[in-house]
């Protein structure tokens, strides 16, 4: 006879799927901004295989704040590190090209110490609010 | 409401099991409450993206329905349907996806609009009034795509907003107690086990002590 599953296996098949949804926005291979500028519909493909589509006004108001060099070693989409036990979120970036674009938007000065960028939530609406399509989250335990 | 104890097997293998996977389950707490605060988030700034837009999109249809009622009045009702009934326009719109904290939501691109096909056909029974008019109807174009966006991507976070809201509450206030009263009550079963078993060894060797008192 048929019997509902116990609300313990239930659950860990809830649990299952959440992680399996946690982090699919992560991109396979980030694209450059200038790379990205000369597609027709730019985007890049996230772990789930599903595409991610970068707004062009976005793109464009992004290469108006960088130089040229910038453009061709900036990646995107900026990956923000989002960590249970800390209150802030860090960015890992090799240059400080995503400092000088942090430090436009926010209006103050960001640093980049140690390949790291570190903003606190209140800004984290700040900065998604310009940058909706070029910024993506990541969930650390 | 209390939380159950459920053991298949009071065993110390089961014991460690349960921790790890208590563990586990604070650990997923944690990050689907990040992920839970992340929407929200989201799910506020769309809801003010979405207002300041509808606001503006009244006002660009007030002056919209402003310079047709003009226009209407310049040309007259039945030449201008004639005219618009002739007259084309190109839109482009180019939809794609972007995913947000794990949430696939809609992205609408309106391409320029082809300024020589958006023309009308007879220019001789045009004027600038009617130009003017076009273009703010495709101002409102414009602002009812950006709208469509928002207003879906609203539906779909307040979704998964709820179903996160689900699984945080079933972890907070199911699996997690759960978890710990059965680790709780394993851990008493055994220190009682534990404590028995002293008692036993102490009498056992009281009877040796005795036995052996006997004897000599």
């Amino acid at each position: 006879m048929p019997t509902d599953p116990p609300p313990d296996r239930l659950i860990t098949g809830y649990l299952k799927d959440e992680a399996r949804v946690l982090n699919a926005q992560i991109p396979r291979k980030r694209k450059s901004l200038s790379e990205l500028l000369e597609e027709e519909h730019p985007h890049v493909i996230c772990s789930d295989g599903n595409a991610h589509y970068f707004r062009k006004k976005e793109l464009e108001s992004l290469s108006q704040m960088v130089n040229d060099d910038e453009r061709r070693s900036l990646l995107l989409p900026i990956i923000m590190e989002i960590t249970s036990d800390r209150a802030e979120i860090i960015i890992r970036t090799k240059g400080e090209t995503e400092a000088k674009i942090f430090s436009t938007i926010l209006d103050m000065s960001v640093i980049c110490k140690q390949n790291k960028i570190t903003i606190y939530r209140p800004q984290l609406g700040v900065i998604r609010n310009a940058l909706k399509t070029t910024t993506q989250y990541v969930f650390f335990p | 409401m209390a939380a159950k104890v459920e053991v298949t097997r009071p065993t110390k293998i089961e014991l460690a099991r349960l921790k790890r996977r208590y563990k586990l389950a604070t650990r997923i707490q944690k990050i689907v409450k990040d992920r839970l605060s992340i929407l929200i988030m989201e799910f506020l700034q769309t809801v003010k993206e979405c207002a300041s837009v509808k606001e503006s999109l009244l006002a660009e249809f007030a002056e919209a329905y402003k310079a047709l009622t003009i226009t209407t009045g310049y040309h007259g009702y039945v030449p201008l349907e004639k005219e618009l009934l002739v007259s084309e326009m190109t839109v482009k719109v180019s939809a794609g996806t972007r995913n947000v904290a794990g949430v696939r939501m809609p992205l609408f691109e309106i391409e320029k609009v082809d300024p020589v096909k958006s023309k009308m056909k007879n220019a001789g029974d045009t004027s600038s009034i009617l130009d003017h008019s076009t273009e703010l109807s495709q101002k409102c174009l414009e602002t009812i795509i950006q709208l469509a966006e928002l207003e879906n991507s609203l539906e779909l976070l307040g979704a998964e907003i709820n179903k996160v809201k689900r699984i945080n509450n079933a972890l907070e206030y199911i699996v997690i107690p759960g978890l710990d009263v059965t680790i709780k009550y394993l851990t008493m079963k055994f220190e009682e086990r534990d404590r028995e078993e002293i008692a036993r060894l102490k009498h056992v060797k009281a009877l040796i002590e005795q036995r052996e008192a006997y004897a000599y």
